[in-house]
């Protein structure tokens, strides 16, 4: 950070925001009204959608108030830009002290290029250890040289979760005596009589490709295990796409297209598009993750609900496409990575868990008890993610298998929806782009 | 063509012209005259080295590393191995294929979609006209991500227009951008609507540069709207007409935004084209060099091809 950018940080002590570059970025800086800044921070945020930016800012000037007036510039990015914009401006040698890091496919490239600072003292220190189990916080780890995910050092430290399901709309199942089903068979039962009935049974869109590849998950979570889904996702011990819980899912994903499951022109909605669909009474289910449950409590509130997907056996495991939302990382730009640990600290606090529990989000960890009310959507949704965290279910996003494999994977889904591809030869390309992604 | 004209006034410093008198030039004179010429060029020669030339050269050198687009440290060089790769790579030739299937709706549909209006309102001077070009521009001026936007909405099987319309008429319509036979027709068609509106205005303007005494005399031989067409406007737009299909050729190359906004290249790889796949493979797979590779074969592919218009319906004197 240079000295200029420094000094230009203390001497504005008024919040203010405007656009920056192209429209995608906007920029805020907060400190207290009345102190001179000793330090400043500047924090690239992927939390774009007013809520949470809105988060963003009373949490940078609650920060100042309690750090001696320490202004916090935040920029808001688009996420999708922030992961590109974000190794470019370290290996320049400038950007932010603090920023969102996509696991995915950024944080290992960052973690090989020394461009983020270890976070393993910092998590001893505030407690971070605490905040998930082990496998969630393992998103977060990259081995030094950036190539293992899910081992090594901590990288990031994630304000929220998300989880993969079902909302259902209570009318419509009251209507046709329907309750939330507890196996497969139950759930397959219920999908053949609303189709039969002439209602929708699920809500999804996979013209944008995203959801094919979460309804997917949701199924083949149902097939596979722990190790494997692990295995496949931190690319280790031989996985490979060549699984037969890969097959099975595979097999009744195309079987569930085939038998009207899935809404009628699913092919040509995004994703997106599919939430008022449904809210809209237009089918009696969404498959959608978490963070849509804001949208859908807003506009039906409680006469939504939500499930996750059932076993295949009662009793049985199914891991359930999902994880941790952008955890906030340190660079190697950051003058003071003591301070920058204070505010990522700040950022996954309680103040910070209480505010995005009163945004409808899921924020990291264990929901408490208190706020767990029955019959409501939020209530079953906290519900739904504390049985899975305590199972420890939580699967994964299965575009994370190795980078550029969501076009791969989105692409043969919608064959297989199509008829225009089997399954061994979905599997055999996955396979093979999964296996040369490692020689890459 | 209006043959170049002499630099008259440059001979005059130098020796004579015509008849005018020799002018003697002082050594100190000869000397500036030096230099001058490239003091008027160094705002554009900076500009162009600082944006074109070292941006080009740049790509030249990251298409031959694997690069992780991250960090330099991990950087590479791989020769030509990118090139190689990209020829064999099948989601590529797939990709290259969907750009050459796209030619007829980016090329040819706006093309003849632009010619037909301009010369009925040329050819029957339509009052008006100014107001119609206006409409017709629109298109053109808008980002390709908006018009994508806005079709996939008239065009979503749930809630669109379109559907609701052919399935009001008794139609079972398709999920076009959704539909593996219709969503490369139906992205090719969005681009060529988006199009025809500045094929229009070249054309126009290309009409009006046109005799009208060539149109009084046909008319007199008896001729009517087609024979006009044919033997009247059609030659009198040649030029037009290569200028036109060189930049719908290389808007159909270079095809990224409408396809990104609407159908990300699917449904499977039925509207995968180069440019997005070089954007995926560079920032989606991390794969910036190949991801160079692939930009730098697509500029190559580009110029070939518009090159090829041009000597072929250019001016025969070029």
């Amino acid at each position: 950070m240079s000295l200029d950018r420094r000094e230009l940080l203390k001497r504005s002590g008024v919040v203010t925001a405007g656009l920056a570059v192209g429209g995608s970025i906007a920029t805020h800086s907060v400190a207290a009204q009345d102190d001179v800044a000793p330090e400043g921070l500047v924090f690239w945020t992927g939390w774009n959608d007013p809520v949470r930016s809105g988060i963003a800012e009373t949490l940078a000037t609650s920060f100042a108030e309690s750090h001696d007036g320490t202004e916090v510039q935040f920029q808001v990015f688009q996420t999708e830009d922030l992961g590109e914009t974000l190794p470019r401006a370290l290996e320049g040698g400038q950007g932010p002290d603090v920023a969102q890091v996509n696991q995915s496919d950024v944080m290992g490239p960052l973690v090989a290029a020394g461009r983020l600072v270890s976070l393993d003292d910092y998590a001893e220190e505030h407690g971070w250890n605490e905040i998930l189990p082990e496998g969630l916080l393992s998103r977060n780890m990259f081995s030094e040289d950036g190539s293992q995910m899910g081992e090594g050092s901590l990288w990031g430290v994630p304000a929220e979760t998300e989880i993969v399901g079902f909302f259902y709309n209570r009318a419509i199942f009251e209507e046709h005596g329907l309750s939330v089903p507890t196996t497969m068979a139950e759930f397959e039962e219920i999908l053949g009589m609303l189709r039969e009935m002439g209602v929708e049974p699920i809500a999804f869109g996979t013209l944008d490709q995203w959801q094919a590849i979460h309804m997917f998950g949701e199924i083949h979570g149902a097939y596979t295990t722990r190790e494997y889904i692990d295995d496949l996702i931190y690319r280790r011990n031989d996985a490979s796409f060549d699984d037969q819980s890969i097959r099975d899912a595979m097999a009744k994903f195309v079987e569930w297209s085939e038998n009207g499951y899935f809404m009628e022109g699913v092919e040509g909605l995004n994703g997106d598009d599919a939430t008022p669909v449904f809210t809209a009474g237009g089918a009696a289910m969404l498959m959608q993750g978490s963070w849509a449950a804001g949208v859908v409590n807003q506009e039906m509130g409680d006469e939504a609900g939500f499930f996750l997907m059932p076993p295949v056996e009662e009793g049985g495991d199914v891991y359930h496409v999902g994880g941790v939302g952008l955890p906030f990382a340190i660079t190697d730009n950051a003058e003071d990575p003591d301070l920058a640990a204070e505010l990522i600290a700040h950022l996954v606090s309680e103040e910070a868990r209480g505010m995005l529990l009163e945004a409808g989000n899921l924020p990291a960890g264990e929901i408490p008890e208190d706020r767990i009310v029955e019959g409501t959507l939020t209530g079953e949704l906290y519900s739904a993610w504390n049985t899975a965290l305590e199972a420890d279910a939580i699967g994964h996003f299965m575009d994370w298998a190795a980078p550029g494999i969501f076009d791969v994977l989105a692409g043969e889904l919608q064959k297989l929806m199509a008829g225009e591809t089997d399954v061994d030869t979905a599997v055999t390309t996955l396979q093979e782009f999964y296996a040369a992604s490692f020689e890459a | 063509m209006q043959p170049p004209s002499k630099p008259d006034s440059i001979l005059t410093t130098t020796g004579t012209a015509g008849n005018a008198p020799a002018v003697p030039v002082s050594s100190s004179r000869r000397r500036g005259a030096g230099i001058e010429p490239w003091l008027y060029l160094a705002p554009g020669l900076l500009i162009f080295t600082a944006f074109m030339a070292l941006p080009t050269l740049g790509s030249l050198v990251l298409s031959a590393t694997a690069w992780n687009g991250v960090s330099w440290d991990t950087a590479t060089f791989v020769g030509f191995d990118n090139y190689v790769r990209a020829i064999q790579d099948g989601r590529f030739q797939t990709a290259f294929l969907n750009n050459i299937k796209l030619i007829p709706f980016y090329v040819l549909l706006p093309a003849l979609l632009g010619i037909i209006p301009a010369a009925l309102t040329h050819q029957m001077r339509l009052k008006g006209a100014r107001w119609f070009q206006a409409g017709l521009f629109l298109p053109y001026i808008m980002p390709g991500v908006l018009i994508g936007v806005v079709w996939a909405w008239i065009l979503n099987p749930v809630f669109g227009p379109v559907n609701k319309v052919l399935k009001n008429l008794g139609f079972n319509p398709p999920t076009w951008l959704g539909d593996f036979t219709w969503a490369l027709p139906t992205v090719g068609f969005i681009g060529a609507w988006a199009a025809y509106g500045f094929c229009y205005v070249v054309f126009i303007a290309g009409l009006q540069k046109i005799p009208s005494e060539l149109y009084e005399a046909a008319r007199l031989d008896g001729a009517n709207l087609w024979r006009e067409f044919t033997t009247v406007t059609m030659p009198g737009l040649r030029r037009e007409i290569a200028v036109v299909l060189s930049i719908n050729l290389i808007n159909a190359l270079r095809a990224f935004d409408v396809i990104r906004a609407t159908t990300n290249g699917g449904p499977g790889d039925e509207t995968q084209v180069m440019a997005l796949y070089m954007i995926n493979s560079a920032f989606g797979a991390n794969q910036a060099g190949y991801g160079t590779a692939i930009a730098v074969l697509l500029s190559v592919i580009t110029l070939v091809g518009s090159m090829l218009i041009l000597r072929f319906l250019g001016e025969p004197d070029e």
